[in-house]
């Protein structure tokens, strides 16, 4: 773990340092007990779909919170996973978990190769380029019907199992194991992400994003860095879209769907860019609010669409920014006393 | 040889059709350095519009697009006054989280509204073809490429000739000099918005008889036309144009003697190779953001 210093600027803003941890692990604690208090299969279906959503969101917050690149490649790579899980399950005949890690591989060499061309130029054409990408991956995806079976999709997805010595083996077809599954598979990569963020690597990372050419003149090489932090947050929706898809059982063009990409920014716009665990917390709390507030899915998106215009105008650092201003604020009055 | 001419003139009007939005889209990004992601959705604004006041209030289709392009363009000055006027310089992912936030309060506003189904406009050029030296010409199309062209002239006359247009390139070459000179950014990017966002309306409104309209239809046609500043030069006008003729024309070749799917992904891949080989776009001076 990093050591926290006022100089590190910590990225667990929203709470005091100190109160990060045990909040945390609080949480980790309830989510597990959750399915046993509450068995109900629907919220068991909306936290999987929000545990994938947080694996996203945290990707696009390295890419673009940490490493201050808007990319909208994100759900492009969320959809390659989802075609490369379901390829190497059904064509391959590779087994669900190793295709999980394979999809998240392929997704993150992909954005390897691309990171490249789409840095070339200027932080506007990044934002084009990526977004290019992911309008690429859709046509692919409806038109090679050969590999991809066109708009009918792929279906009959197998799910991971688990195996357990001695009590048998339990099916992730079944929500209440799958929860488990994407719960798992959440904490393995947030946590990493959240390993990463605060090495000198993120450091790294962040000092790119404030003065890239202050960076550049300290020896930093900017390109490789980003290009890197590109491919990591392609390996996590990969990741993402493969989970999805196993949950789903089926894999078809609609994983492009612009909805993916308007949630996604709407999470981490709203959390934070560049706040860790806002932008977590942001996605349970936007997949459950769908559930909470039933009205015509336009009018939803219309009010989404407020919010976004909203948090651009008034608080572009999201909730996770406020609190950490009002955390700076607090050292600032503690120095001077 | 007369198929592919008859390709190429297809292609001409397609490329048109970019060019008015594609336009629009680089006079705001060169003078608010502002990547507008709602400007599809001012297109989708502009073809609704235009099919309401023909189809429900019987307006001629004329009258109507001049009344849909003046509505789009005021939108467009409101939002700038309201909004967009409050950016300042660098803050270039603000402008894009706004401008999709704009976007979709109106294509799901409009779907709200109006129901998400495609609507057909009748008008009295409709299903009218022309026999023009053996080549087949369709009538709205055409019509629709000359109120284009129409448009592009005089926004180039405006530019070259007016106080005000002069004022908006200076702006847009160089911010700090135009301050000095006494030119005020806020009337002049705001006229620029307006314009810009007028030009996507008429594109919306002058094709809304040859395409069907619905509120999804102005996602796909923006991302194109990004595709297409980009291979042309970011801010550059006259790169918008060419570029846009270029891509409109490669697309109906390609779409001719190939697949209807690689003819969508022509402008993508292009623009990765323009990218690859002219990082600066083909007319681009190279502006960084």
């Amino acid at each position: 773990m990093s050591v926290s210093t006022p100089f590190s600027t910590s990225s667990d803003a929203g709470v005091q340092p100190r109160l990060t941890w045990p909040l945390v692990v609080l949480s980790l604690a309830g989510l597990i007990l959750l399915p046993s208090i509450w068995p109900s299969s629907y919220v068991v279906n909306v936290l999987i779909l929000a545990f994938i959503f947080a694996i996203l969101a945290t990707g696009l917050n390295l890419i673009f919170g940490y490493t201050g690149l808007l990319s909208f490649g994100q759900v492009g790579f969320f959809g390659l996973g989802a075609y490369l899980y379901a390829l190497l399950t059904m064509d391959g005949g590779v087994s669900p978990w190793l295709s999980i890690l394979l999809a998240g591989i392929g997704s993150g060499f992909v954005a390897l190769l691309l990171g490249y061309p789409a840095l070339r130029v200027s932080r506007a054409s990044f934002v084009i380029v990526t977004l290019s990408v992911t309008l690429l991956a859709a046509l692919l995806a409806r038109n090679w019907v050969e590999i991809t079976r066109g708009p009918m999709g792929i279906p009959r997805l197998p799910a991971p199992s688990i195996d357990l010595l001695g009590l048998g083996t339990f099916s992730g077809h079944d929500p209440h194991v799958f929860y488990y599954i994407a719960l798992a598979i959440a904490v393995a990569s947030i946590g990493a992400i959240y390993l990463l963020v605060n090495s000198p690597i993120g450091r790294v990372l962040r000092a790119i994003n404030l003065d890239e050419p202050l960076a550049a003149s300290q020896g930093i090489s900017p390109k490789k860095y980003q290009i890197a932090a590109f491919a990591v947050a392609g390996i996590l929706s990969g990741i993402a879209g493969s989970l999805h898809v196993s949950h789903l059982g089926i894999v078809d063009p609609s994983i492009f769907d612009p909805y993916y990409s308007e949630m996604l920014l709407i999470i981490v716009i709203v959390g934070g860019p560049g706040s860790f665990w806002m932008v977590v917390v942001s996605s349970l709390v936007f997949m459950a609010i769908p559930e909470l507030l039933r009205m015509a899915p336009e009018l939803r998106m219309v009010l989404f669409g407020m919010v976004l215009v909203l948090a651009a105008m008034l608080f572009p650092t999201g909730v996770g920014g406020y609190f950490e201003q009002r955390k700076l604020a607090m050292w600032r009055r503690s120095l001077r006393s | 040889m007369e198929f592919f001419i008859q390709l190429v003139i297809n292609g001409l009007m397609l490329g048109m059709v970019y060019a008015l939005i594609a336009i629009g889209l680089s006079l705001i990004f060169g003078v608010l350095e502002i990547v507008n992601f709602a400007h599809g959705h001012f297109y989708m604004l502009g073809a609704t519009v235009l099919a309401a006041l023909v189809t429900s209030a019987g307006i001629g289709f004329f009258p109507s697009l001049v009344i849909a392009t003046v509505a789009v363009g005021v939108v467009g000055y409101l939002v700038y006054v309201v909004l967009l006027r409050h950016f300042r310089e660098g803050e270039f992912d603000r402008g894009i989280i706004l401008t999709i936030g704009i976007g979709m309060v109106l294509q799901n506003g409009v779907a709200y509204l109006f129901g998400s189904s495609s609507r057909m406009v009748d008008t009295s050029l409709s299903f009218v073809s022309w026999d023009v030296a053996g080549f087949f010409v369709d009538a709205q199309r055409t019509v629709a490429v000359l109120v284009g062209a129409v448009a592009i002239a005089a926004l180039y006359a405006v530019l070259t000739f007016t106080r005000i247009g002069k004022a908006m390139r200076a702006f847009a070459q160089n911010r700090e000099a135009a301050f000095i000179v006494g030119i005020r950014p806020a009337v002049i990017a705001g006229i620029a918005v307006a314009i810009g966002i007028a030009l996507a309306g008429l594109a919306g409104a002058a094709l809304a008889p040859v395409f069907a309209v619905h509120p999804a239809m102005g996602a796909p046609i923006l991302f194109k036309v990004f595709a297409i500043i980009i291979i042309g030069g970011l801010g550059s006008l006259p790169g918008a144009l060419v570029a846009s003729l270029l891509i409109g024309v490669t697309e109906s070749v390609v779409g001719g003697y190939s697949s209807v799917a690689l003819q969508d992904a022509v402008a993508f891949m292009l623009m990765i190779v323009v990218l690859l080989a002219f990082p600066a776009g083909l007319f681009g001076k190279g502006i960084r953001v």
